[in-house]
């Protein structure tokens, strides 16, 4: 019993002795400090800023007139007044309108045709061209549904003339017989930012830990290659004590950090919050866990500390894709999904938002919970391997010292 | 005499080059797997019939009708029926389906007399793609129900048919989307994100190489092989990076405009063109940052950190004229950003050359800036102090 009781304090000892000398080594390494504070503290404030506008307003384009009508102008009044379209100005043909687009000035082309007040007042049907530019698809989707809006609006106002010119009670009539309401959840404006950024934001955790952690062991290898294979800042344990003890200084320093990124940069910018902080804390912390057991699984791959930028840089985009937040992973085939499911983010990232957008509780994430978990297990193993079996053991340590 | 330091120092270049397998992986590897995957994970295109759940309180053969319509629909996939807001509203929240739609009590009844029942549709936008689509799939449906009820309470009221249906949609608008009438997101996406990744490795991997030999304690050495200029050393060392970068730069549009036909408007040599200079232009950028930047570790970090960025400022998804003025000034400094909108004059749009010509001149400009600043760098491996 006591033998017990002896083995599991020096365990301890030895934990808490690897988790204050991982301490210093990260506060005595500008790089790494620059991953875990830097880039934690300025990324998601930079993004917010260059997504903060949220919607495209008023987008130009060129109207050409064909009609040059009471009614024609009414239209394009109509879509000059919406939010996402201003009229930038009047072509005097299609060709006039062209050289508007290709010189950059507007994005899209309205075409009213000849016969558009004619044909209204037949009471046929009006109809008008618009051509739209597709470089970026956020524009074309603000035009849709600015002359969607328009199209409902000035057909309800012809309707209406229509109906009581044919001697009908106008009152009533104008309307359809059954409404619709949209409600938009998580992101009621539709706003860009309010879209990527809690998204980003679990990504930035991941992968500036992934960053930090792989720089830290590959300053280790550099360490050794320079004092002839050993480091001598390491502090002599079992791999597994090691793992734990290091995993454990990234933890409490994250604690601080995650609170800033999780809950105070979306209340900075007012980006929706509307979830319990501490339920979201809880989820993220296995992500946390899993990433610092992934970080010290895939530094064997590292060697020096410039090329952990070199190999992890690039996965943001790639995280970012699998996590399902441009792309749905409904949508993707078996391979990316299951790819997808190694990334703690994926896992992160789709719980974290609806938690944080969709004010949902934890237990109703507890697939992606339980996933982290899982995740958290196994890269707990991979890096245990890792460290067993890429450290050199204590024994040629001790030969090599010799 | 000046020649043969050229040839020294490109034989230098070329040593470094396959002496570590990381600048392979990063320069070929890496470039073309991100293509592939891209291309191939964005296959479909669209991703259509997000997943929905019905919420039919009213059970007749009006809503009914109506909850076929919706799982006709290509762009919604009604697999999951609830019997409640709350109900689908967790399903919501667990991330079972995308959003629903809801059909009160009584709306045969109320919709028959007359007593304007509403239909209302929750679409989850935190997932922006899906959401939208969604939206767009019960919009329809929602206006063309109640356009349908219109037109037999019309003519059932004894008016012609061709009258009704204008009357219910007395004018339309039709958008022509150019250049990709299929909203195909891989068209979109993958032409921007793919040159991204290519400009991002360039300017990673010429950051390193530099930042690499004064680690090494070999600057002073690959100074004096190339003759003390610094000049020849930077085009010995780099150039041999050049020529692969370009041709995986190529091979990653001919998989895009080769294999998978992505829309090619113009002739080839324009994208060509402006992917050789994306290329250059990456390299001096990384160059430059390394001269202005006194810690060499300092500048790879930097070049990672703006080539990450440069997805965003570049504006593949928001554009720069809608963001805050400050901020966009920052994307006129990448050159990817040159390169994109390239694409979409040329190839996307498929109009004349000469209203792209500023780009060409800007992505022109960028080999030139470093050349001011190369002095700053010669000190600096002759002093050759690595601060890590």
């Amino acid at each position: 019993m006591k033998r017990i009781f002896s083995g599991i304090s020096a365990t301890a000892t030895t934990l808490l002795r690897v988790w204050r000398r991982e301490f210093y080594l990260v506060f005595h390494d500008l790089g790494v400090l620059l991953f875990f504070f830097f880039l934690t503290l300025a990324y998601p404030v930079i993004y917010t800023i260059i997504y903060n506008q949220e919607v495209i307003k008023d987008i130009p384009i060129a109207v050409v007139d064909n009609s040059r009508t009471v009614s024609s102008r009414e239209l394009t009044r109509m879509i000059d007044a919406t939010e996402g379209i201003e009229v930038y100005d009047y072509a005097s043909n299609l060709h006039e309108a062209r050289i508007m687009e290709n010189e950059h000035k507007v994005y899209g082309i309205l075409e009213i045709p000849g016969d558009y007040d004619r044909r209204l007042g037949r009471g046929e049907q009006g109809v008008v061209v618009f051509y739209s530019d597709m470089s970026l698809l956020l524009r074309y989707r603000t035009f849709l549904s600015a002359l969607t809006d328009v199209q409902l609006a000035a057909g309800a106002d012809i309707r209406q003339e229509n109906i009581s010119r044919l001697g009908l009670a106008s009152d009533g009539m104008g309307g359809l017989p059954v409404e619709n309401e949209a409600f938009l959840l998580g992101d009621p404006t539709q706003g860009f930012a309010s879209f990527i950024m809690p998204g980003v934001l679990v990504l930035i955790l991941q992968q500036s830990m992934l960053l930090g952690v792989t720089m830290l062991a590959a300053g280790i290898k550099e360490r050794r290659r320079r004092f002839g294979g050993i480091d001598p800042e390491t502090v002599p344990a079992g791999p597994m004590t090691t793992i734990w003890g290091k995993t454990l200084c990234y933890l409490t320093l994250y604690l601080p950090v995650c609170v800033y990124v999780l809950d105070v940069v979306p209340m900075l910018f007012s980006l929706p919050h509307i979830g319990d902080f501490r339920e979201m804390f809880l989820y993220i912390f296995p992500m946390l866990v899993a990433t610092a057991f992934l970080g010290q699984t895939i530094s064997v791959f590292v060697t020096e500390r410039e090329s952990s930028m070199l190999v992890i840089v690039f996965t943001s985009v790639i995280f970012l894709f699998l996590s399902g937040l441009t792309w749905p992973r409904y949508a993707m085939n078996d391979l990316w999904t299951w790819i997808g499911n190694a990334v703690p983010a994926t896992w992160g990232i789709e719980g974290f938002i609806r938690m944080n957008s969709n004010g949902s509780p934890l237990w109703e994430q507890s697939h992606p919970y339980t996933m982290l978990w899982i995740l958290a297990g196994i890269y707990m193993v991979s890096a245990y391997l890792v460290a067993r079996f890429s450290l050199p053991s204590r024994r040629t340590r001790l030969r090599d010292s010799v | 005499m000046s020649l043969r330091y050229l040839k020294q120092s490109l034989s230098d270049g070329v040593r470094t080059l396959v002496s570590r397998r990381v600048y392979l992986i990063c320069l070929i590897v890496v470039p073309i797997l991100t293509t592939l995957f891209f291309i191939d994970m964005m296959d479909e295109g669209l991703p259509l019939r997000v997943p929905s759940a019905i919420v039919d309180l009213d059970q007749s053969p009006l809503s009914r009708q109506v909850t076929r319509s919706l799982q006709a629909s290509e762009l919604t996939d009604i697999n999951e029926k609830a019997e409640s807001y709350h109900a689908a509203m967790e399903q919501v929240r667990s991330g079972k389906v995308y959003g629903f739609f809801r059909i009160p009590e009584d709306f045969q009844k109320d919709a028959v007399s007359g007593r304007t029942p509403t239909i209302s549709y929750y679409c989850n936008l935190t997932y922006f793609v899906p959401g939208s689509l969604m939206f767009k799939g019960f919009k329809t449906i929602a206006v063309t129900t109640a356009g349908g009820i219109v037109q037999t309470t019309l003519v059932s009221a004894g008016m012609p048919e061709a009258v009704v249906s204008t009357m219910i949609q007395p004018m339309t608008v039709q958008t022509q989307a150019i250049g990709n009438p299929w909203m195909n997101y891989n068209y979109y996406l993958t032409n921007s994100f793919i040159p991204g990744m290519v400009a991002l490795m360039v300017a990673l991997v010429t950051a390193y190489t530099i930042c690499d030999e004064i680690k090494r304690r070999n600057s002073r050495r690959w100074l004096s092989r190339a003759g003390d200029s610094i000049v020849v050393a930077l085009a010995g060392k780099l150039f041999p990076q050049t020529v692969i970068e370009i041709c995986v730069g190529l091979a990653c549009q001919g998989i895009m405009f080769g294999f998978y036909h992505f829309p090619l408007n113009c002739p080839v040599w324009h994208m060509v063109l402006a992917m050789v200079m994306m290329v250059i232009a990456s390299q001096a950028f990384a160059v430059t940052i390394c001269c202005l930047i006194t810690n060499l570790r300092l500048s790879v970090s930097l070049c990672a950190l703006t080539g990450i960025l440069a997805f965003s400022l570049a504006a593949f998804s928001f554009p720069v004229t809608s963001m805050y003025p400050p901020v966009a000034a920052f994307s006129y400094i990448l050159p990817v950003c040159y390169y994109f909108l390239i694409y979409i004059d040329q190839a996307l749009n498929g109009i004349p050359l000469y209203y792209s010509r500023m780009y060409y001149i800007a992505l022109a400009i960028f080999p030139l800036v470093p050349l001011g600043l190369l002095w700053r760098l010669k000190r600096r491996m002759k002093q050759m102090v690595y601060l890590p």
